[in-house]
C-alpha cells in the first residue's frame, strides 16, 4: 500500500514537471495568429529587448508605419531576452508564432535547415539587397538565396580604457597595447586598491561568445573543421589563449566575482575596473549612463596575440528580421521589414543616431547618410571601431552554441584552476565531437 | 467472477420484454454480478464517486501529458517540419553525456549538503520550540516561518549580495584574517555558497512539521524518561527521534527530492557556475532547452524523462532504506 501510494506521488510529481516540455508538441499546425480586419492585413512583429533607447525607436516607427498607410497593421511585441526561446517555442508549438522576429546572424542556417524562415529574394526588391554591404551579405544567406534583411553589425570584442588612469600609472594613453603580453602589463599596473586592471568575459556562457574574436586570433580558425567534421580544440596555438585569460584571473587582475555580464559597462562605467574588454554597444551604454567619463575614456583594437593587427579580434554580431516559413502574410510582412530596414535610409540613421554610434549600418546609402551628420563624423570613438574593428572582424560562427560553449568551458575551467590545458582542451575536444555526431553537422557548414 | 451459470437459451424468458423492461432472468444476473463486486468497493462507492472527477484530471493534466511525453521522446521534434522518429537515439545522447551525470552530481550533493542540514536544524529547533511556554513557541513558530514565504528568486539575490567581495560573507571571515573569497566563482565554494539560502528557504517549515511531530508523542514518555534521569540528548536520542521515523522519512523524501531538482536558487545565483560546479539536473535541461534547433526540444524532453526515472528510484531506494512504521498509538 505505502508502495503503491509513493509511485502514485512519484508519478504526479515528475508527471507536472514534465508537463512544460510535453505542451512542446510536434504540431505542425497554422501560421501565426494575426489577422485581417477590413482589407488591413494585420502582422505580429515580436523584437527581443535590448537597451531601452532600441524599443522607443522600433515602437516609434511601428506607429510610423501603421499610421503611413492602411494595407498592413503591424502588432509589436517585446520579448524579454532570457525567455525569447521558451515563449517562441511556446507559440510555434501552438501555431502561434511571430509573422516578423528579430533573429541574430548565428541562428540563420540552423533557422533555414529547420525550415523556420521565409525565403525573401522575391519579397523585398533588388535594389533592396544591392545597397547591403559586401562584408555582411553573406551573413543573410543560405546556399545563395536571403533569409533574412540585416539591420546592424557591432564587433564584440574593443578596449576601453581610462586616460586619466592610465597617465598616473606612468603609461602612455595615446599607445594602447597592442599584443596580449603588452595589455597584461598593463592590467598588471592598472590594478591599483579596489580598482582592478580590467574586466573580461571569466564564465562560459559569456566566454562562448565574446573569446570568438580572440580565437581566431590565437589559430585563425575555431574549434571545429571548416566542414564541421571534427573538433579542432586541441590545436597547441590556443595555448597562449588560455594562458592570457588564466593569468588575467588568476593573478586578480580581473575582478574575481564579476557582478554583471560581459556586455554590461557598469563595472567600467562606476570606476571599478581602468580598462574593459566589451562590444561597440558599451560606447552606448557609456555615453547614456556614464557621460561625464566619455572624456577619459579612450577605444583601441583589441590587443591581437602578436601585434598583428590585421588580425581579427572581434567577430561580427548583429541583428536581422527574418519572417516566418508558416506566416500567412508573407507579403505583408516584407512590406515592413522593406519600410523599417530597408527603405528611406534616415530611419536607420536616426537609429544609429539613437545608439550613441555604437553599432554600425549594413547599408551603404546608410553610411551616406551618416556622412553628412557632424554628430557622427565628430564622434570620438566611431572612426575607431568602423576601420580598426569592424573592418578586420569576422562573422559570427553559425554552428550550434554547445561547441562554443565546450570551448569556453575549457577556458574557463583553466582560468579557475580547475584542470590544466590538455585536460581541458581534450574535454572539449570530446565533447564538441559528440555534438558534431549527435546534431548531424558534418558537412553541413553554411556556404554563404 | 461473473456468474456463468446463466448461459443464453434463446427461450422467450429470456427475451426482453415488449416494453423495453429487463426480463426477470436479466434482472437476477445484474443482481449476481453486483453481488460479485467486492465488498470494500460496494462499500465504498460514494468515496470512489468523489474521487473521480480528480482522478479524470489526473488523467488528463499528469498521466496522459507523461505518456505523450515518453511517446514523443522516440522522435526528433520539429515545429516546422514532421517530427522525424529516431527511436532510442535521444536516449543514448542524454546517457552518453558526461555533462547529464555531473548534473545529477551536483543534485546529489546538494542534497547531502542541504537534507541532513536541515533535518538537524529542525529536530534541535522544534525540540527546543516544544519546551517553551505557549506565547513564545507562537513567536518563535512565527519566526522560524518567515524564509518559507521568501521567493527563493527574491533569497538568491539577497545572498548574491551576501557573498560580494564587500558582503557580509567577506566581511565575517576578514573578522578572523580571512578572506576575501569569491565564494560564487570558484569550482570549491559555489555549491556549499548555493546550499546556505536552499537550508535557510527549508529550515522553517521542516522545524513546524517536526514541532508538529513532537507535539503527538505522548508527555508520559518524556516525564518517565526524565524521571529515570535520561538528560535532553538522551530523550532525543531515545524517544524523540525513533517517534519521529515516519516524519524523518517524509522530510528525508521530499527534501532530497525538491534539493536534487533545486533550479531557481543555481539559476540566479551563479547560472550554473563555475565550471558546471552548481549546474543541477533541471538548470542543466532547461539550459538546454534554450535553444532554437529541433534537437535541443527532444534532447531536453528525454533528458526531463530520465531525470524522472533517477527520481523515482532514488525515492523508492529511501523507502526501502528507511522503512516507515505504524505510530506507536495508532
Amino acid at each position: 500500500m505505502r508502495l503503491r501510494r509513493l509511485r502514485v506521488l512519484v508519478v504526479a510529481a515528475a508527471a507536472a514537471g514534465s508537463l512544460v516540455v510535453a505542451g512542446c508538441n510536434s504540431d505542425s499546425g497554422s501560421s501565426g495568429g494575426s489577422g485581417d480586419s477590413g482589407g488591413t492585413a494585420e502582422i505580429t512583429f515580436w523584437q527581443q529587448q535590448f537597451e531601452p533607447y532600441q524599443q522607443k525607436w522600433f515602437k516609434a516607427h511601428v506607429d510610423k508605419f501603421n499610421a503611413s498607410q492602411t494595407a498592413v497593421k503591424v502588432k509589436y511585441q517585446v520579448v524579454p531576452g532570457d525567455t525569447w526561446q521558451q515563449k517562441l517555442k511556446a507559440a510555434q508549438a501552438a501555431g502561434t508564432q511571430p509573422d516578423v522576429a528579430t533573429t541574430n546572424y548565428g541562428g540563420i542556417p540552423a533557422g533555414v535547415a529547420n525550415g523556420q524562415f521565409a525565403e525573401l529574394d522575391g519579397l523585398l526588391p533588388d535594389k533592396a539587397w544591392s545597397d547591403i554591404k559586401e562584408n555582411v551579405a553573406g551573413f543573410v544567406k543560405v546556399d545563395g538565396k536571403h533569409y533574412a534583411y540585416p539591420m546592424l553589425v557591432e564587433p564584440s570584442t574593443v578596449l576601453y580604457y581610462r586616460t586619466d588612469l592610465v597617465k598616473a600609472a606612468g603609461l602612455d594613453p595615446n599607445a594602447p597595447p597592442k599584443t596580449w603580453d603588452e595589455l597584461l602589463t598593463w592590467a598588471e599596473k592598472l590594478t591599483k586598491g579596489k580598482v582592478k586592471g580590467m574586466t573580461i568575459a571569466s564564465v562560459a556562457p559569456d566566454l562562448g561568445w565574446s573569446s570568438w574574436g580572440l580565437q581566431y586570433n590565437a589559430c585563425g580558425h575555431l574549434p571545429i573543421n571548416d566542414d564541421w567534421s571534427a573538433a579542432n580544440a586541441k590545436d597547441p596555438c590556443y595555448t597562449k589563449l588560455f594562458e592570457f585569460y588564466q593569468t588575467l584571473f588568476q593573478k586578480g587582475w580581473i575582478p574575481q566575482q564579476p557582478k554583471v555580464g560581459y556586455p554590461d559597462a557598469t563595472p567600467y562605467g562606476q570606476g571599478q575596473v581602468a580598462m574593459m574588454a566589451n562590444g561597440s554597444w558599451a560606447v552606448g551604454q557609456l555615453k547614456q549612463s556614464f557621460p561625464a567619463l566619455i572624456k577619459n575614456t579612450a577605444v583601441a583594437p583589441f590587443p591581437s596575440i602578436d601585434g598583428d593587427a590585421s588580425k581579427p579580434t572581434a567577430t561580427l554580431g548583429g541583428w536581422t528580421l527574418t519572417v516566418d516559413s508558416k506566416s500567412k502574410r508573407k507579403e505583408a510582412a516584407a512590406k515592413f521589414i522593406e519600410y523599417l530596414l530597408a527603405g528611406d535610409p534616415a530611419i536607420m540613421a536616426d537609429f544609429f543616431r539613437q545608439s550613441g554610434f555604437s553599432k554600425y549600418t549594413v547599408r551603404t546609402s546608410v553610411d551616406q547618410a551618416l556622412a553628412n551628420d557632424p554628430a557622427a563624423t565628430s564622434d570620438p570613438f566611431m572612426k575607431i571601431i568602423s576601420e580598426k574593428v569592424v573592418a578586420t572582424g569576422k562573422a559570427e560562427p553559425a554552428y550550434p552554441f554547445d561547441i562554443s560553449l565546450a570551448f569556453a568551458t575549457a577556458i574557463e575551467s583553466v582560468m579557475k584552476g580547475k584542470s590544466d590545458i590538455p585536460a581541458a582542451t581534450q574535454k572539449a575536444s570530446d565533447a564538441i565531437d559528440r555534438v558534431i555526431k549527435q546534431q548531424r553537422l558534418k558537412g553541413t557548414a553554411p556556404k554563404g | 467472477m461473473l456468474d456463468t451459470s446463466a448461459k443464453p437459451t434463446g427461450k422467450a424468458a429470456d427475451v426482453t420484454g415488449p416494453s423495453g423492461t429487463p426480463s426477470r432472468r436479466q434482472r437476477r444476473r445484474t443482481a449476481k454480478v453486483g453481488e460479485q463486486v467486492p465488498r470494500h468497493l460496494r462499500a465504498h462507492r460514494t468515496a470512489y464517486l468523489m474521487i473521480t472527477p480528480m482522478v479524470v484530471l489526473l488523467g488528463i493534466f499528469v498521466l496522459w501529458p507523461l505518456a505523450y511525453a515518453f511517446y514523443l521522446s522516440f522522435f526528433e521534434i520539429s515545429f516546422y517540419k514532421d517530427a522525424e522518429f529516431v527511436g532510442l537515439d535521444f536516449y543514448t545522447f542524454v546517457l552518453t553525456d558526461p555533462d547529464f551525470y555531473d548534473s545529477l552530481f551536483v543534485g546529489l550533493k546538494l542534497a547531502l549538503m542541504v537534507v541532513p542540514t536541515i533535518l538537524v536544524l529542525a529536530l534541535l529547533l522544534a525540540s527546543f520550540i516544544a519546551t517553551l511556554s505557549k506565547r513564545m513557541a507562537a513567536f518563535m513558530k512565527t519566526t522560524v516561518y518567515v524564509p518559507a514565504v521568501v521567493s527563493s528568486v527574491v533569497a538568491a539575490i539577497i545572498f548574491v549580495f551576501i557573498y560580494q567581495d564587500e558582503g557580509f560573507a567577506n566581511w565575517f571571515i576578514g573578522l578572523f584574517g580571512q578572506g576575501p573569497l569569491a565564494w560564487l566563482n570558484t569550482a570549491t565554494t559555489a555549491l556549499p555558497a548555493v546550499a546556505v539560502p536552499a537550508v535557510w528557504l527549508g529550515f522553517g517549515v521542516s522545524t513546524l512539521i517536526m514541532l508538529a511531530g513532537i507535539l503527538d508523542i505522548p508527555e508520559s514518555y518524556f516525564e518517565s524518561a526524565q524521571l529515570d534521569g535520561a538528560n535532553f540528548w538522551q530523550r532525543t536520542w531515545y524517544i524523540t527521534i525513533p517517534s519521529l521515523r515516519n516524519v524523518i522519512l517524509f522530510l528525508l523524501v521530499t527534501g532530497v527530492t525538491l534539493t536534487i531538482q533545486e533550479f531557481q536558487l543555481p539559476l540566479v545565483m551563479t547560472n550554473g557556475g563555475p565550471v558546471n560546479a552548481t549546474n543541477t539536473p533541471n538548470l542543466y535541461i532547461f539550459n538546454s532547452f534554450r535553444d532554437g534547433t529541433p534537437y535541443a526540444t527532444s534532447y531536453s524532453l528525454t533528458a526531463a524523462l530520465l531525470l524522472f526515472l533517477v527520481i523515482g528510484t532514488i525515492s523508492v531506494i529511501i523507502f526501502r532504506v528507511v522503512s516507515s512504521e505504524k505510530s506507536s498509538d495508532a
